[in-house]
């Protein structure tokens, strides 16, 4: 089959502004829509820039909004992509995010955020002679959150980010759960303090668009609930 | 942490009014709008204790050339001999004070994050806060007087 492939081109250094550019690119309905980006750089317009690296879901690097919509471009199909009818692909990069060039974000913010919630182990217990042992039960309480691959998709489909820019957003607020949630971290206090906060958890509206967009299909939305409910309880208890 | 800043405690009653916004609702709805005759009225004031404050007639005529000349023309008759009932005054102004501060914040809260996901600067955002928090008071004064002295 052939398609139209329409991307949202913009450099910086030589246009005012982001602009839509097509080209005619043959595909088959089970590559990946990444296929159908690379094979514009390799055949087409080599100075189309765009951010890959493993092509098989793993290393996050290139989420962004494909036919309306934030994904993964390796790990979507060109069959789910066109209907018989129309055989038009569109991509942009990830709305609200700041464009380096083409579809390249600046992510200095996203990770920005993503180091204020201090996502590591907090734990000054001494150190044990072998592993801080985790049992399965335990583990499944922050497992689905651990699946998360830092692609931005999340963080960059919320409707909260799009307004505030300095919004925490899903996918910070996903590693605060994910390790306040782990029974060996101490650290709930000082990562609450952070989370608690104007631009944090209360900036959360549950309207679920993380969850549509995550490619793992993390139940983001649900953590951050529980997220939500441990800092109600805490500073109920501060209160106290 | 229990930080000033922190809207946990907010948060957490935005959920428990809106909840209970949902049964205070309709009890007020049908209450109010619909059911002007049985109402939880245990007598007739206006028999016992002569007049009530009704529409002026102009009023009247309005609300008739506006809905029609069977238009109801009423109900403020109906609310005040309900919050003037010697048995039932107490329940429905207990009820209407609990709804007036719940629906002001939840409202007001609700408000509130609508102002500050676009007013980002710390200082506008303290702002906004006392203003619509401020306004939330004055309407709670002005509800609060209303529905205590209706009636009595
Ligand atoms: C059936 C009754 C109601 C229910 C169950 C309800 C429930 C809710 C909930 C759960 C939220 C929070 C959404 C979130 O942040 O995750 C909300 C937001 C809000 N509610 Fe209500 N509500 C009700 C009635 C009202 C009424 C009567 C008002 C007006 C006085 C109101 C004004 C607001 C406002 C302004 C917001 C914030 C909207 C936003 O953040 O965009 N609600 N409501
Ligand atoms: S939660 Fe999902 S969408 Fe968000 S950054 Fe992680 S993998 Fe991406
Ligand atoms: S290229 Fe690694 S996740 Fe898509």
């Amino acid at each position: 089959m052939d398609l139209t492939v329409k991307i949202k081109r913009y450099n910086p250094e030589k246009d005012d502004a982001p602009h839509w550019e097509s080209y005619e690119v043959p595909a088959d309905p089970l590559d990946s829509a990444l296929a159908l980006l690379l094979h514009v750089k390799w055949h087409i317009d080599g100075t189309l820039s765009l951010r890959k690296s493993c092509a098989h879901g793993i290393c996050g690097s290139d989420a962004m909004q494909i036919n309306g919509e934030n994904k993964l471009a390796c790990s979507v199909l060109v069959k789910d992509l066109v209907d018989d009818s129309g055989e038009t692909v569109t991509f942009a990069p990830l709305p609200s995010a700041p464009v380096i060039k083409d579809l390249v974000i600046d992510q200095s913010r996203f990770f920005e955020k993503y180091r204020s919630v201090k996502p590591w182990l907090i734990n000054d217990t001494p150190e044990p002679e072998r592993e801080r042992p985790q049992s399965p039960e335990e583990h499944e309480i922050i497992e689905d959150a651990t699946k998360c691959i830092m692609c931005g998709a999340c963080t960059h489909a919320c409707p909260s980010t799009w307004a505030d820019p300095d919004y925490l957003g899903p996918a910070a607020m996903l590693k605060a759960y994910r390790y306040t949630f782990d029974t060996r971290d101490d650290g709930t206090e000082e990562r609450l303090d952070i989370v608690d906060s104007p631009d944090g958890l209360w900036k959360c509206y549950t309207i679920f668009n993380c969850n549509q967009a995550c490619p793992k299909e993390i139940d983001i939305t649900r953590w951050l609930s529980a997220l939500k409910r441990r800092a109600v309880t805490s500073s109920a208890s501060t209160a106290a | 942490m229990a930080s000033s800043k922190s809207n946990a405690v907010n948060w957490f009653l935005h959920r428990i009014t809106g909840t209970f916004l949902v049964f205070m609702l309709i009890t007020h709805f049908w209450v109010q709008h619909y059911d002007h005759s049985v109402a939880s009225v245990t007598t007739d004031v206006v028999a016992q204790e002569g007049e009530l404050p009704t529409y002026s007639d102009e009023a009247a005529a309005g609300v008739k050339a506006k809905f029609g000349a069977d238009a109801e023309v009423t109900p403020y008759n109906v609310v005040m001999q309900r919050l003037a009932d010697p048995v039932y005054a107490v329940l429905w102004k207990g009820f209407n004070i609990l709804f007036l501060i719940v629906a002001l914040h939840h409202g007001f809260y609700g408000l509130n994050n609508v102002l500050t996901d676009y007013i980002r600067n710390p200082l506008g955002r303290v702002m906004a806060r006392v203003l619509s928090w401020s306004v939330a008071l004055v309407l709670l004064i002005i509800g609060l007087y209303s529905v205590i002295t209706a009636g009595w």
